[in-house]
């Protein structure tokens, strides 16, 4: 201020200068004159908070079908199942011979479904898969197992989408549109949903006679089949490519859901790419970790193959092992039998973020969900993360 | 203390590493303090944070911090994070203080821009209603009084010296009890002068009738004189270097360890029990969670003072919020957002506003920031971060449930989208590129914060800031337990919840060097 003013405030009241003389003797009544009752330990928001987001879920198998000769179905029940948004997944968490693991599954049921306890998984055997190969021989009718609770974006908001989803599948990629079919069928969601599913044949398509009767029973439903080894009446042969959305979509304004291999999208981007479209109106599901690291642009040929000491600090605890240039970070932890925390498994949701101590990693950019502060300051995703030498790290404990 | 087997031992803990357990933590650490810091959730910061959304990354609370200041004007905050624990974090100016706009205000639409520097504020808010300038020169130094006697009063330490302070800061020790409103009506600043004064209630959380004075004077003259400061990678930039900091100094953090009990033994802290069943040894305790959770979840039943109890049956939790959080495909500019602070008061008065949060209608106020407006590279070129901010009491959404919740808080966020679009005249809604809503649950989720509360206890009169340092010493119902964040004695925001923790450091070091002299 330029002029220094000289202000003296008239009293306000009386007693101002005994007000502040009693603000401490004031304060001291007002708690010597509150009740002694019992301080509500959970809240509601909390309590809601706990319903909606469990850390983890435990689960009874009651029902295993076949879908197709490569994939299963799992019902899983338990008093109590987290509501979700049609779209999310859950972690599964796997005790495979000492090993900790997890696998993200879509789940394919109705969030109505959930209100009675249960989730529908849908899991396709993987050729090389460790994992998928333990679950089809030893997840039967009666084996407990735990989840995390409802994770992920990949779900339909209207403030964002347009109000027609084309929604792209590839093999089990059908999970999630399975789930938000119903849940428009239920009247949970409100969306056109016109579905462009993939499959080699007609006998790898899974779930057809759901949703052919949820197509039928509900306008909103559009299921087109797109077979690319078999000619077929009725069904779209081929690829899915811009040509076929374009036929499908209509003129209304539509977003672009897709989940599937990444082979797929590998495809289908270049397709969506004709389109026209803006970046928010194409959404992708992620699609699991990084298995062949050593074909993305930029990872370095005479890495491949390489072996890494690993330096893995947790709590108090401090353990060294071996990990392999074309393997994340979080799979060599697991198969050191270390239990890590870990959800999405493609470096977007933060889960398993680490302090790297010392060392060099590699990372997809597409897989690089990290904090701007996080990369200055060396933390990474163990999940989408590849070592290019010897590492130290520090893990939180899970 | 024969029933636990203690198996390491620290000077203090502290529980919890947002914003006033890493000052605490930090400080703690930098006294040679074997220090160790344990947080439920995998990051630091509480709510000062940031999350990754596609080609976005968003600021979840944060809307500018006060007492910060340039280099060479440096505020409390400042001092601390930049001078004493020389954090090097890139900070960032924001650009005017705010823009007010009160579209139903008695005599037509109120919409005005406010600059910050104290003469530039007062040019400005004269031009806007004019013959205003000796009230509200006489408010503002009224306002500088009050920043001078906390400086003052913290200074001391909790030795205040009355007659000092009756010879130098009479009207602030006058004022001390009142309102804002009070202190309006008292010097007689004009009606339109005070709605553009008050503008920054909401970030209180408190109605004017309710604001204590002087708490709200101080706030206010520090982001008039000071200015107000970001910093540049969000919030997670600057609670990620006080991680950093802390281990330098050779203090310890552990994430993902939720303390579940606090050990008392003959009214003494003597450790915590770890969610994973550890037992660790120490006789302070910092707690960067408020008195609700601690005295009635952490310390056993029988080990609570009754007194405690009591303290927190008398205080009212402050609200939570709802914030929707934008990535827009378009820039700021040609959305024709031009300013980083938004006040929107949809109802003419704080009180009527005050009563919409604590209900479950459609928002009534927001607080809206464009990040691009102080940070134009936060999001990629051609694209822009808004978040539409309002507050709710948690217990407003008690009937709330798991069905209904999605469709509950995008209600709110469409309609607190919408009353922008409209008061402001810009078009958002078709460049929605990402979008979150955040609720009471998101906050409780994340934090754990008593009924998704992100203020803390409710700044009456009663309760304000003076006596609560005032009665700093008073408070410690159970011997080595002090307070620091929001619920403690320096009242919420972020640049309270900083600076609580290094007094509450502060008065820890001075204990434990106590007591090995005795």
């Amino acid at each position: 201020m330029s002029k220094k003013l000289n202000v003296k405030i008239k009293a306000i009241g009386l007693l101002d200068l005994l007000a502040f003389k009693k603000l401490v003797p004031n304060r001291k009544k007002k708690f010597e004159e509150a009740p002694a009752t019992e301080i509500r330990k959970t809240p509601p928001m909390n309590e809601l908070a706990a319903k909606l987001h469990p850390k983890h879920q435990k689960f009874t198998i009651t029902d295993v079908v076949e879908l197709t000769s490569s994939m299963k179905q799992f019902e899983l029940s338990s008093d109590t199942a987290a509501y979700f948004r049609a779209g999310q997944y859950v972690s599964v968490k796997l005790d495979i011979n000492g090993h900790k693991v997890t696998r993200p599954y879509s789940i394919m049921s109705s969030p109505k479904a959930a209100l009675s306890g249960k989730y529908m998984l849908g899991v396709k055997k993987a050729d090389d898969g460790f994992v998928t190969e333990y679950i089809f021989d030893n997840w039967k009718e009666g084996t407990v197992i735990e989840t995390s609770g409802p994770e992920g974006n990949f779900y339909y908001e209207d403030i964002r989408d347009a109000k027609t989803i084309i929604g792209i599948a590839g093999g089990c990629g059908i999970t999630p549109f399975f789930s938000m079919a119903q849940a428009i069928r239920d009247g949970i969601e409100d969306f056109n949903l016109c579905l462009l599913y993939g499959c080699k044949t007609l006998n790898d398509i899974a779930l057809r006679k759901e949703l052919d009767v949820i197509a039928q029973t509900d306008s909103r439903v559009k299921v087109v089949y797109v077979l690319s080894d078999e000619k077929k009446e009725g069904y779209e042969h081929g690829f899915i490519t811009a040509d076929v959305i374009k036929k499908y979509a209509g003129d209304e304004p539509y977003s672009i859901f897709m989940c599937g291999p990444q082979v797929m999208y590998d495809f289908i981007s270049k397709e969506i790419a004709k389109l026209g479209l803006e970046k928010k109106y194409v959404r992708r599901e992620l699609y699991g970790q990084i298995n062949n690291v050593e074909k993305y642009e930029g990872f370095p040929k005479d890495k491949v193959g390489k072996k890494y000491k690993l330096t893995i600090h947790m709590g108090q605890n401090t353990t060294i092992t071996e990990a392999l240039s074309t393997e994340s970070i979080l799979v060599a932890v697991e198969r050191a039998k270390i239990k890590a925390p870990s959800l999405c498994r493609t470096g977007e949701c933060g889960c398993c973020r680490s302090r790297l101590i010392a060392g060099d990693v590699f990372i997809v950019e597409d897989t690089d969900g990290r904090r701007m502060a996080d990369k200055k300051f060396g933390y990474v995703h163990i999940c989408s993360s590849f070592p290019l030498s010897d590492l130290e790290i520090e893990i939180p404990v899970e | 203390m024969g029933e636990y087997i203690f198996n390491r031992e620290y000077d203090v803990i502290v529980i919890g590493a947002g914003n006033g357990g890493l000052t605490a933590g930090a400080i703690c650490a930098k006294n040679g303090l074997r220090t160790l810091i344990l947080e439920q959730h995998n990051l630091p910061g509480g709510v000062a944070t940031s999350f990754v959304r596609g080609r976005f990354e968003f600021e979840p609370s944060l809307h500018e911090i006060s007492d910060f200041g340039p280099v060479d004007n440096a505020g409390a905050v400042r001092n601390l994070l930049e001078n004493t624990l020389e954090l090097g974090v890139e900070w960032m100016r924001v650009p005017e203080a705010y823009r007010l706009i009160i579209p139903n205000e008695k005599g037509g639409r109120l919409d005005v821009c406010m600059p910050f520097g104290v003469d530039a504020y007062i040019d400005k808010i004269e031009s806007e209603d004019p013959g205003c300038r000796p009230y509200v020169e006489k408010f503002i130094a009224l306002c500088k009084e009050v920043v001078d006697a906390f400086a003052y009063m913290a200074a001391s330490k909790g030795n205040v010296d009355k007659k000092y302070m009756q010879a130098n800061f009479g009207n602030f020790l006058r004022t001390a009890s009142y309102s804002l409103q009070s202190i309006f009506d008292a010097i007689k600043v004009p009606y339109k002068s005070q709605k553009i004064i008050s503008a920054y209630w909401c970030y209180l959380g408190l109605d004017v009738n309710k604001l204590n004075f002087p708490t709200y004077a101080a706030m206010f003259y520090k982001y008039l004189s000071k200015g107000a400061y970001i910093p540049r990678y969000r919030s997670h930039g600057f609670t990620v270097a006080l991680d950093k900091k802390i281990r330098d100094f050779g203090g310890t953090i552990e994430y993902k360890t939720k303390v579940v009990n606090i050990l008392v033994e003959n009214n003494q802290v003597i450790g915590v029990k770890t969610e994973y069943g550890e037992y660790i040894k120490t006789s302070n305790i910092i707690a960067n969670t408020n008195a609700h959770n601690v005295y009635g979840k952490l310390v056993n039943k029988a080990d609570v003072p009754e007194m405690a109890v009591k303290s927190c049956n008398s205080r009212d939790i402050g609200p939570s919020v709802l914030v929707a959080y934008l990535g827009l495909n378009k820039s700021a500019f040609e959305l024709g957002i031009h300013e980083y602070s938004y006040f929107i008061y949809s109802k003419p008065t704080t009180k009527e506003i005050y009563k919409g949060f604590c209900s479950f209608e459609d928002p009534v106020g927001q607080a809206t920031v464009c990040l691009n407006n102080a940070i134009p590279d936060c999001s990629p070129p051609g694209t822009s971060i808004l978040y539409l901010t309002t507050l709710y009491h948690g217990d407003m959404w008690k009937d709330v449930t798991e069905q209904d919740y999605v469709t509950t808080k995008n209600k709110f966020a469409k309609a607190m989208i919408k009353e922008f679009e409209k008061v402001v005249g810009v078009s958002v809604t078709p460049y929605i590129e990402e979008i979150e809503v955040a609720s009471p649950v998101t906050l409780a989720r994340y934090t754990d914060a008593y009924n998704g509360s992100i203020y803390g206890y409710e700044i009456t009169n009663w309760d304000s800031v003076i006596p609560r340092l005032l009665m700093i010493k008073d408070e410690e119902f159970i011997k080595g337990l002090k307070f620091s964040g929001g619920f403690a004695f320096r009242c919420h925001g972020y640049a309270s919840s900083l600076l609580s923790g290094e007094t509450a450091a502060l008065l820890t070091v001075k204990d434990i060097k106590a007591a090995k002299q005795q």
